[in-house]
């Protein structure tokens, strides 16, 4: 079509970008530095990295927040899910509005609120506050996400194609694994991957809800900060960041190949 | 009533007292809160029979069907399948199969994996079920198609799959939902054939829920017309078409002119009914009416003749040509008559010139036969 960028464009893309992305660039950039100070460059190094590698605080704050993150992403998947059919499968049972509600409402519960609870009721039944009141507190505020994810692909679903596969004789747990199941899977994969970053950068419910020896990463890097900025903070969210980036690329790719996929699927049925 | 048989020679175990159904509704309602879609309905269904559903949207037609695939449980009444009571029988565990109108094919899976799903839950051996799998695809056709996903066919061989997995498990029912629905024209009626072939080859019990009224005159053994969760009548697609039984019935299926009327007299096998658009019709007496009573006198387009020279005799009407519509096989006319009523007159064109020079304005005269339409009381 041959359309240009105006000025307007330019000047305002170039300062949306730098607003963006300009801080993150800085933090890997300064991940890199040889200087221990954080504001003056002093050439490249990755030596910040290999002193990560030693920093045994840093390391196992990292190791609990994947094991917090796998554990309550995968509960709060399961969970979620089933209360998403829940909701959009089982249209008139009593209670089916204040469900909704309550299902709902820690998506817009100040998380400060949602911590501060958890951590009233496991002190009330005499909890013992650490690896599992984190993953516990995780798994109740990322459940809701899981839902609503699911929940909206459900709708689209074609009910017809459970109907046709019980009326060929599966079971309704045989239709559950065998089609709505594999259907509804890229929503379920999208509801856990929601969920576990949600639980990776949680900071203020895993403070509220912690105990000794589970301090999550977020937790370590935001008490070192207070002690002062180190690059080894920098090379730790630089790597975190790489993680995302690959992530999101990916899924990226994959969907991509799909659309492919489909569209030579279509040009296919067309020749018939 | 002269006798208006069915399509296939020697097929009417409707007709023979000593058949018993196959399939019967005993009273079947059902209601969704207040709305009740299936009003206190009876039917009977033979063995082999291709049954149809006939009616508008919203008529209890699907929800008849989806009763007795185990969708729905009625309210009341019960459905009985070969000697056996359907109440409380999930859907999983009835020997009857649907063909679903969107076709329901399952995306994730190959034909040849939608087709052997239900023979799968039957946990059917498996080289038996890769040679069942191989003549139902042989069946509609699709054998060369076996290993593509759906989204990999035309909708025409869609349909062809969700035939083939509906016969797959050989049920003793096959409920057909809009079978030709999403298929265009032309190719629907190359697959109404195939479809009336397939039944005939298999003779598996088919019963079809269609809109179309076409479609279920083309398919049918017999035809039962729905309105508002009742039955209106149930016969062979030519006493549907030739002997409705109600004003209902006979606007439906086909086109039709009423003519409302007051009976003038009623002598031997003759009625005199004075119209109220003040002229006369003599009918032959099918049914009993009485001197005074109200009736409809209803009569296809084709059973008229037009005319554009005076005629003499009985059952003239004359009239202006109003509106003329060329179809290739057949003209229909619009004649608008003195009385200021439209008649619609369907005339074949048997000759590829018509000898027949009517056109818009000219005056017209137009009659029928006395056994051409029908009296009918409701």
């Amino acid at each position: 079509m041959g359309w240009r960028l105006s000025k307007f464009n330019v000047v305002s893309m170039v300062f949306g970008f730098s607003f963006l992305y300009l801080p993150i660039v800085l933090l890997v950039v300064y991940s890199f530095n040889a200087s221990r100070l954080v504001t003056v460059w002093s050439g490249f190094s990755t030596v910040w990295y290999r002193e990560l590698w030693n920093n045994r605080g840093l390391l196992d704050a990292a190791w609990v927040t994947l094991r917090v993150g796998l554990l309550s992403a995968s509960i709060a998947t399961v969970l979620g899910t089933m209360a998403a059919i829940a909701l959009a499968r089982y249209r008139r049972f009593t209670g089916r509005t204040l469900m909704t509600g309550m299902v709902y409402a820690p998506l817009v519960m100040p998380e400060v609120i949602t911590g501060l609870s958890l951590l009233l009721f496991f002190v009330a039944i005499d909890l013992d506050r650490g690896f599992w009141t984190v993953t516990l507190a995780h798994i109740s505020f990322t459940m809701c996400f899981v839902t609503v994810v699911v929940q909206s692909r459900l709708v689209s679903f074609d009910r017809s194609l459970e109907d046709a596969a019980m009326d060929l004789g599966a079971t309704p747990t045989v239709t559950f694994f065998q089609i709505t199941l594999p259907l509804i899977w890229p929503a379920v994969a999208a509801g856990w991957m929601l969920a576990f970053t949600l639980s990776l950068d949680d900071l203020v419910i895993a403070s509220f809800t912690t105990g000794p020896g589970a301090t999550t990463l977020p937790m370590k890097i935001y008490s070192q900060v207070r002690l002062g900025v180190t690059p080894e903070i920098n090379a730790v969210c630089t790597i975190l960041i790489a993680i995302v980036s690959v992530g999101v690329i990916v899924a990226t790719l994959i969907n991509k190949r799909r659309l492919v996929r489909q569209a030579r699927n279509e040009r296919l049925a067309a020749e018939g | 009533m002269k006798s208006l048989g069915s399509i296939r020679r020697d097929f009417a175990p409707w007709i023979d007292p000593a058949s018993t159904p196959f399939l019967r509704f005993e009273g079947v309602t059902k209601r969704f809160g207040d709305f009740e879609a299936v009003d206190d309905l009876s039917l009977s269904i033979f063995e082999s029979e291709f049954f149809a559903l006939l009616g508008a949207s919203g008529c209890g037609k699907s929800t008849l069907l989806r009763m007795l695939a185990g969708f729905e449980m009625p309210t009341s009444g019960r459905i009985v399948l070969d000697g056996e009571d359907m109440a409380g029988i999930p859907p999983y565990r009835r020997p009857v199969n649907m063909m679903f109108q969107s076709y329901a094919l399952f995306p994730h899976m190959s034909v040849e994996k939608n087709v052997a799903f239900g023979l799968k839950q039957e946990r059917m051996a498996k080289g038996e079920m890769a040679d069942r799998v191989e003549q139902v695809l042989k069946l509609v056709k699709l054998e060369d198609y076996a290993k593509r996903k759906p989204e990999q066919l035309s909708g025409g061989q869609r349909q062809r799959v969700a035939l083939a997995r509906s016969l797959a498990k050989r049920p003793k029912v096959l409920l057909l939902d809009e079978p030709l629905g999403a298929l265009d024209k032309k190719l629907r009626e190359e697959t109404q054939f195939e479809l009336a072939d397939l039944q005939y080859q298999l003779h598996t019990t088919f019963i079809m829920v269609t809109h179309d009224q076409e479609e279920a005159m083309t398919l049918a053994d017999r035809i039962a017309v729905m309105d508002k969760g009742r039955i209106l009548q149930v016969a062979t697609p030519a006493e549907i078409y030739e002997a409705p039984n109600s004003r209902f019935v006979a606007d439906f299926v086909g086109n039709v002119n009423v003519f409302e009327g007051t009976v003038r007299s009623a002598t031997g096998d003759r009625v005199t009914i004075e119209t109220s658009g003040g002229f006369d019709i003599v009918a032959e007496r099918d049914v009993p009416v009485e001197t005074g009573q109200k009736v409809s006198y209803v009569l296809r387009p084709e059973k008229l003749k037009i005319a554009a020279e005076p005629i003499s005799g009985p059952n003239v009407m004359e009239g202006e040509v109003w509106d003329i519509a060329y179809f290739g096989p057949v003209t229909s006319f619009h004649i608008r008559l003195d009385t200021g009523e439209i008649v619609k007159v369907a005339m074949v064109n048997a000759t590829r010139q018509s000898p027949l020079q009517l056109t818009w304005h000219d005056r017209a005269f137009v009659t029928f036969d006395e056994d051409a339409g029908l009296v009918l009381t409701q």
